[in-house]
């Protein structure tokens, strides 16, 4: 199944997208021909407890799932299975966490925790391998990025080929026809942020572009 | 002149008419000028030195020309158009006298309070094709008679 990993809503200050209209423009890509099954919104640095999409994500067959990402000492981390365990023990709004820590006390709490646009200037990951840090604990990373710019997608590649790591795939949308640009595609099936985190963490699973699933549909 | 458009014409994930264009260093002043923006003459946006001694690499566009300009996407549609809402959020610097493409993109459509709109995914982006200013318009046409 195909998932956008990393979208954000009007939830996150910086977008001027909204969920309503995310599921809407799923219906037209799907009308085009192209395979989406859901996506996971990552707003920055909070996570929306109270914010439940199951009956539109129901009504329109789109997976709707919640996660978060936030600023860390070592760039943008996606989290995937958040829970008030893992909120009660990381302060979302810091923006110079851990990022270490984070991952630990993600796995900690049944969460995943890995990092966003790596090869992206300034917040990447990649701008701060050269302190001798160790990323053995990372399981993968954003591989495809729909909001790379020119370079970007080459520094994460070599930094994820570099290390070993899966790669997953986000639109990283903060409008509307965003979504879907990039996913990431699972062999199993998924229908909660529980059985994501088992996905990502069975390894079975492989970034695409939007126009990958087309040629694969035909 | 741009041909009319009505709502009934236009559906989900039609593309507006591009724009292509680079704003000059007169322009900049026009505009600051008729906008009274900035008291010294010399600053970020007009002069490529008071730009780089605040650590930018040139003069640049003013934030409000920027929405100014992104308005034009939509006014220069048609003439039966009617921008309600223009809403952006800025990713990068927009420089002088360098290409700039204006895209846009309905996203939404909708009779809203009786009246017929439309909601457009707008984007101002360099040669490279970064994105240097995103945004939403809600705009207005009329239904056909």
């Amino acid at each position: 199944m195909y998932l956008d990993l990393h979208t954000h809503s009007v939830s996150s200050d910086d977008s001027r997208a909204n969920v309503e209209q995310y599921v809407k423009w799923i219906g037209v890509l799907r009308k085009k021909g192209h395979q989406i099954d859901g996506f996971v919104l990552t707003e920055h640095r909070k996570f929306d407890f109270d914010k439940d999409y199951s009956e539109l994500g129901s009504e329109n067959d789109v997976l709707i799932l919640k996660g978060s990402e936030l600023d860390t000492d070592l760039g943008h981390f996606l989290v995937y299975g958040v829970t008030e365990q893992l909120t009660q023990q990381v302060d979302f709004s810091d923006v110079d966490m851990d990022a270490l820590k984070l991952i630990e006390i993600a796995e900690n709490t049944g969460a995943v925790a890995i990092p966003a646009h790596p090869g992206r200037f300034g917040i990447g990951l990649t701008e701060f391998t050269g302190n001798g840090r160790d990323f053995s604990a990372l399981r993968a990373a954003e591989r495809f990025n729909g909001s790379n710019r020119p370079g970007e997608q080459e520094r994460a590649e070599e930094f994820i080929s570099q290390l070993g790591l899966r790669g997953t795939g986000g639109s990283d949308a903060h409008l509307v026809s965003a979504i879907g640009k990039c996913m990431t595609r699972f062999d199993g099936d998924i229908g909660s942020e529980l059985d994501l985190v088992a996905q990502l963490k069975t390894g079975r699973f492989e970034p695409v572009w939007l126009d990958d699933t087309k040629q694969e549909q035909a | 002149m741009a041909s009319a458009v009505y709502y009934d014409d236009v559906d989900l994930g039609d593309e507006l008419p591009s724009m292509e264009r680079q704003v000059s260093d007169y322009e900049v002043v026009e505009f600051l000028n008729i906008a009274r923006i900035g008291e010294a003459k010399e600053n970020r946006f007009t002069s490529a030195e008071a730009a780089k001694s605040e650590g930018l690499p040139e003069a640049i566009v003013p934030g409000a020309m920027n929405i100014a300009i992104m308005s034009t996407l939509i006014t220069s549609w048609s003439p039966t158009v009617t921008l309600r809402k223009l809403d952006v959020v800025f990713r990068g610097m927009v420089l002088h006298n360098r290409p700039i493409k204006l895209t846009g993109l309905i996203t939404d459509k909708d009779i809203v309070d009786g009246s017929p709109q439309l909601e457009c995914d707008v984007v101002m982006e360099n040669e490279e094709g970064t994105p240097l200013v995103i945004g939403k318009a809600t705009v207005e046409l009329p239904v056909r008679e």
